[in-house]
C-alpha cells in the first residue's frame, strides 16, 4: 500500500464536501447533477481505498454499483431537465416556480 | 516506491483543484471540463490503488458517457445567459460552511479509526493471501461478480433498463394521450 487508508479517506472526504458545496450553493440544475457525480466519485474512491486495504473485492464490486446507479441517475435526471426546459425555459432553480403560489 | 507516492499526491492534489474549479466556474461547459480533469485524476488513483478495472469503468463510462451526456444536453438546451447570471444562490456561504464542516469532520475521524482495524483483519488478508490462487484484481472481480454478487448484479441490469425507460417518458415530447 503505497498510502495509509487514512490519507485517501481523508482525500475522499475533501471531495465529498467540495461537491456537497457545489450541489447545495449552485444554481444550474445540470451542475448541481455534476456535483453530485462528484460527491459519488468521492465515495468510489474511499470505497476502493478499503478495498486495498482490507485486501476484499467487495469494495470494488460496490463501486461498479455505484456507477451503475450513478448512470441510471444521470438518465433519469438529464430527461427531468429537458421536459421542464420544454415547458420553460431556462436551467436555474430559480426559474421552476410553477409550483409556488 | 517513493516515486509512486509522488504521483499519489500529485493526482489528490490536482483532483482537489479540478474539482474546487469545477464547482466555481462561471461558464457550465468549462465546468464540464475541470469534471473531465477530475474524472480522470481518480481514475489515475484507481490504479495506483491497484483496481485497474474501476480505472478502466471510470474512463468508459464516467468521463467517456456520463460526461458527455451531460455536455450534451448542456449544448441541446443552449443557455445564453447562463455565463452572466448569478452563480451562487444568496446562500452559499452556509453551503459552504456545510461543505467545510463535512470535510473537517470526515478529516478528524478518520485519523485513529482506521489504523486500529488493520489489526482484526490482518488474519483474514493472511488467510485470503495463502488460500486463494494469485489472480489479478479482474478475474477476482469477475469471480465474485458472478458468483455471490449475481443477484445484484442483474438487479442492478434492471435499474437501468427502468432508468432507460424512465427517461425516454420523460424527455418525449408530450403527446396527446
Amino acid at each position: 500500500m503505497i498510502v495509509s487508508v487514512g490519507t485517501i479517506v481523508g482525500l475522499s472526504a475533501i471531495l465529498f464536501g467540495i461537491g456537497a458545496f457545489g450541489f447545495l450553493a449552485r444554481r444550474n440544475i445540470i451542475l448541481m447533477f455534476v456535483s453530485i457525480e462528484v460527491m459519488l466519485n468521492a465515495v468510489n474512491l474511499s470505497l476502493i481505498g478499503f478495498s486495498r486495504h482490507l485486501e476484499d473485492p467487495r469494495g470494488q464490486i460496490l463501486a461498479l454499483f455505484v456507477i451503475a446507479v450513478a448512470a441510471a441517475e444521470a438518465a433519469v435526471g438529464l430527461g427531468l431537465v429537458i421536459a421542464l426546459n420544454r415547458n420553460k425555459p431556462g436551467a436555474g432553480v430559480g426559474d421552476l416556480t410553477e409550483l409556488k403560489w | 516506491m517513493l516515486g509512486a507516492q509522488a504521483i499519489f499526491y500529485y493526482m489528490a492534489a490536482a483532483s482537489v483543484a479540478s474539482a474546487l474549479l469545477a464547482v466555481t466556474r462561471r461558464n457550465p461547459v468549462h465546468s464540464m471540463l475541470w469534471v473531465l480533469a477530475l474524472f480522470l485524476h481518480v481514475a489515475g488513483i484507481f490504479v495506483l490503488l491497484g483496481a485497474e478495472f474501476l480505472a478502466a469503468v471510470q474512463v468508459i463510462v464516467y468521463a467517456g458517457a456520463i460526461l458527455i451526456f451531460y455536455l450534451f444536453v448542456l449544448m441541446l438546451l443552449d443557455l445564453p445567459g447562463e455565463a452572466a447570471r448569478p452563480r451562487f444562490g444568496k446562500h452559499w456561504p452556509f453551503a459552504a460552511a456545510v461543505g467545510l464542516s463535512f470535510a473537517a469532520l470526515a478529516w478528524l475521524a478518520r485519523v485513529e479509526t482506521f489504523e486500529s482495524v488493520r489489526v482484526g483483519v490482518a488474519s483474514g488478508a493472511e488467510r485470503m493471501a495463502t488460500d486463494a490462487p494469485a489472480q489479478g484484481s479482474l478475474a477476482e472481480i469477475g469471480v465474485a461478480l458472478f458468483g455471490p454478487f449475481a443477484l445484484p448484479f442483474e438487479m442492478a441490469s434492471l435499474v437501468l433498463l427502468a432508468a432507460i425507460v424512465g427517461a425516454v417518458v420523460l424527455a418525449r415530447r408530450s403527446a396527446a394521450p
